[in-house]
């Protein structure tokens, strides 16, 4: 009797948020996987969905990676975009947060404060306010600030011109300012649990703020930095809003600023010609490259975590 | 080693008063203890000679040379907290070697120093474990090695027992004043527990609300207290305090309905000024309990009735409630039975007795002296 008065109430709590994970996420990717193995277009589901053409979609992509010149830019791009992205995500972060934990608390809150502004924008207004940073004429605030200084006498097309180097630094910028805040507030607060007195002792003993970063806090947090890094990883490799508004409104290099999940969406949803077959097995590979990843950054949690026993049995 | 010496020290954090006019010397060698309530600013005091904070008015000497604007590394101390502070991701070694590996030294240097120092205090076999694998007692040595592994001039520790279970206290004690005085160190060792800083202390400062009451060697702060927060707050049980009337023809103090004379080394000052409101303060083991008898002539003393009798094994507590409501509490031999309500008599040791002014609740020759009385 108790056993299923126990089943009952832990189903009436669980339910809720089973029902949302079937929804919102196993179902659109066994949907996803789906379709992938049917040669779906242009949402003619009707005409498209019975049929089945085993892996010719995985095939494409094969032969894509291999001859196709646009994709591999594609691939080249998210590489690049993920590593470069990631590097100043979880770096910049960590900077933040450690030059804010010494600094006195007032100034160091409203400091934080300002880093999450990207991240509370909405989106488009966000990209709309580095649209105008970036803009390859004389109106681009950019532009302007060095035409004025004198630095340059024309305009430089930084999104369009400088390839490849001028699409990627406004794309890894641009979502690289976003992420920060993230490895931000996680860094700060664990630091914040960081008790005094380690790094008064250390101050006692001459230690500079630069050796009690490298050799008490930052050892003390390294569980939290791979955990930032897993994340802003996974959500690297599957964010592509900003890029997606830049790239449609012509700052940002088509060819040199569509990331694979962007790829992916463009198959998918954009204009002209859609392949949802095509884009559904791109996605189910993306997230098997994610899930992959984050399976192996938790087995290394895992392990180390291993490695330092609790005291005690349990 | 080292003397060091606070000069008209203050420190205030925005509105708070954490030390205020702070004057101290602690000398060479010399153990002291800082001892107040919680909050009373003893850390703060420990903290301004460390130079983790600067004071806001006054200076501080280690012997002759002025350290005030001197930050913590330069002014060669040893520090041990509460909390121990040990580095959880250390193993003991490199905990200990840590100060060393700062000042850069070489490493058969820091290898020699940290296994004299981890003999010194018994944990040589512990090096190559992580802090969270030692007990309680075991980390607390390991912080103090870290503290002494630079040979420093001084030694500042926060209340480094108070995380140890009381019979480990009582052990640890022992043996860290018996290292004080085999490294001939000096030491300022900040507590709130009294019979910590009564067993351990050269002289004892006590301090309330960033105040310096007294400084003092154990034996004069808990027999000749300046005021009756120091009487009160040493000793376990704390001393006795008594509402008393002056009887200034007679010389004798009345309580409730008991009279009793005023300890004799009074009888001058009592006489010299107009003062009529006293408390009468006593230790509990300077007074005795006698049952009352019908019809026994009464020696002079204070009556009441058994409110608890509380055996400790050797003796026994006897808490006694006096007829105006006020409670005391005194020793008596195990021998002696008690009852609640009990009527008895205690009579005390005048000799030791002290008077305190009401207002201003200082001892009264003190009270005198300063002019401060009611
Ligand atoms: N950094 C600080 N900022 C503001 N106020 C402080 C600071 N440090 C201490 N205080 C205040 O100063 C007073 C004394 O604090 P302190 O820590 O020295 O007390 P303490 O005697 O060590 O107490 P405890 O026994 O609880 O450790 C307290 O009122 C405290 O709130
Ligand atoms: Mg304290």
């Amino acid at each position: 009797m108790k056993k299923y008065s126990n089943l009952f109430q832990l189903s009436f709590f669980l339910t809720p948020a089973l029902v949302i994970i079937i929804v919102f996420y196993l179902l659109p990717l066994v949907l996803t996987v789906y379709m992938s193995f049917t040669p779906i277009r242009n949402w003619n589901t009707e005409r498209y969905l019975s049929q089945f053409i085993g892996s010719y979609n995985y095939y494409r992509i094969y032969h894509m990676v291999k001859y196709d010149p646009i994709f591999r830019q594609v691939m080249i791009n998210t590489i690049i975009f993920v590593l470069i992205t990631l590097i100043v995500n979880v770096f910049g972060g960590l900077l933040i947060s450690l030059a804010t934990y010494f600094i006195n608390e007032k100034s160091s809150s409203t400091l934080r404060l300002v880093w999450l502004l990207p991240r509370m924008s909405p989106i488009a207004v966000y990209s709309l306010v580095w649209y105008y940073f970036f803009h390859g004429s004389e109106i681009g605030t950019l532009n302007s600030l060095l035409l004025k200084l004198g630095i340059i006498d024309k305009p430089i097309v930084l999104g369009q011109g400088v390839i490849p180097w001028g699409p990627w630094s406004i794309i890894v910028f641009i979502n690289g300012l976003v992420g920060v805040s993230f490895g931000m507030i996680v860094f700060s607060s664990a630091l914040s649990h960081i008790p005094r007195e380690l790094v008064i002792a250390a101050r006692v003993d001459g230690a500079t703020n630069w050796s009690i970063s490298r050799k008490i806090l930052i050892p003390m947090i390294r569980w939290h930095i791979l955990y930032v890094f897993t994340w802003q990883l996974l959500s690297l490799i599957t964010s592509y809003a900003h890029t997606f508004l830049l790239i449609e409104w012509g700052l940002v290099n088509r060819d040199y600023g569509t990331t694979l999940s962007l790829y992916v969406f463009l198959t998918a949803f954009g204009r002209g010609e859609q392949d949802q077959g095509l884009a559904a097995a791109a996605a189910t590979i993306l997230a098997i490259i994610g899930t992959v990843l984050g399976f192996l950054t938790l087995k290394i949690l895992k392990f180390e975590r291993m490695i330092a026993k609790p005291r005690g049995d349990i | 080693m080292v003397t060091v010496r606070l000069e008209n020290v203050t420190k205030r954090f925005g509105k708070v008063v954490a030390v205020d006019n702070a004057n101290l010397e602690i000398k060479d060698k010399e153990f002291m203890a800082l001892l107040g309530p919680s909050g009373s600013g003893k850390s703060t005091l420990l903290y301004l000679i460390a130079g983790i904070y600067k004071p806001t008015q006054g200076r501080i000497y280690f012997d002759d040379m002025d350290v005030t604007e001197l930050p913590p590394k330069e002014r060669n101390i040893g520090l041990v907290f509460q909390n121990w502070a040990l580095y959880p991701h250390m193993k003991v070694f490199d905990n200990i070697a840590f100060p060393l590996e700062l000042k850069k030294e070489s490493k058969e240097e820091i290898k020699k120093k940290v296994t004299e120092v981890a003999k010194m205090l018994k944990i040589d076999h512990l090096l190559e474990r992580y802090p969270y694998q030692l007990s309680g007692g075991q980390q607390q040595r390991v912080a103090i090695a870290r503290a002494l592994v630079k040979e420093p001039g001084v030694l500042l520790l926060d209340e480094p027992l108070s995380n140890l279970d009381a019979l480990l206290r009582m052990n640890v004690r022992a043996e860290l004043k018996r290292l004080q005085k085999e490294l001939g160190i000096t030491a300022i060792y900040v507590t709130h527990d009294q019979a910590e800083a009564l067993a351990m202390a050269d002289k004892i400062a006590v301090i309330r609300e960033g105040e310096i009451l007294q400084v003092g060697t154990p034996d004069d702060v808990y027999a000749k207290p300046w005021c009756k927060f120091v009487g009160g707050f040493l000793g376990n049980p704390p001393m006795n305090f008594v509402e008393s009337t002056v009887i200034r023809e007679s010389g004798e103090l009345l309580i409730g309905e008991s009279r009793i004379p005023a300890p004799p080394k009074y009888a001058e000052l009592l006489k010299k000024f107009d003062v009529s409101k006293v408390l009468l303060g006593f230790r509990p083991h300077d007074a005795e309990v006698i049952e009352l008898k019908p019809n026994m002539p009464d020696p002079p003393m204070l009556v009441g009735e058994v409110f608890a009798a509380e055996p400790l094994g050797r003796e026994t507590i006897v808490t006694v409630v006096l007829d105006d409501e006020t409670y005391v509490k005194v020793f008596a031999s195990k021998e002696q039975k008690f009852d609640v309500r009990d009527k008895v008599g205690i009579v005390l040791d005048l000799e030791k007795a002290l008077l305190f002014d009401k207002k201003t609740e200082l001892v009264l020759e003190r009270a005198f002296e300063k002019k401060e009385f009611s």
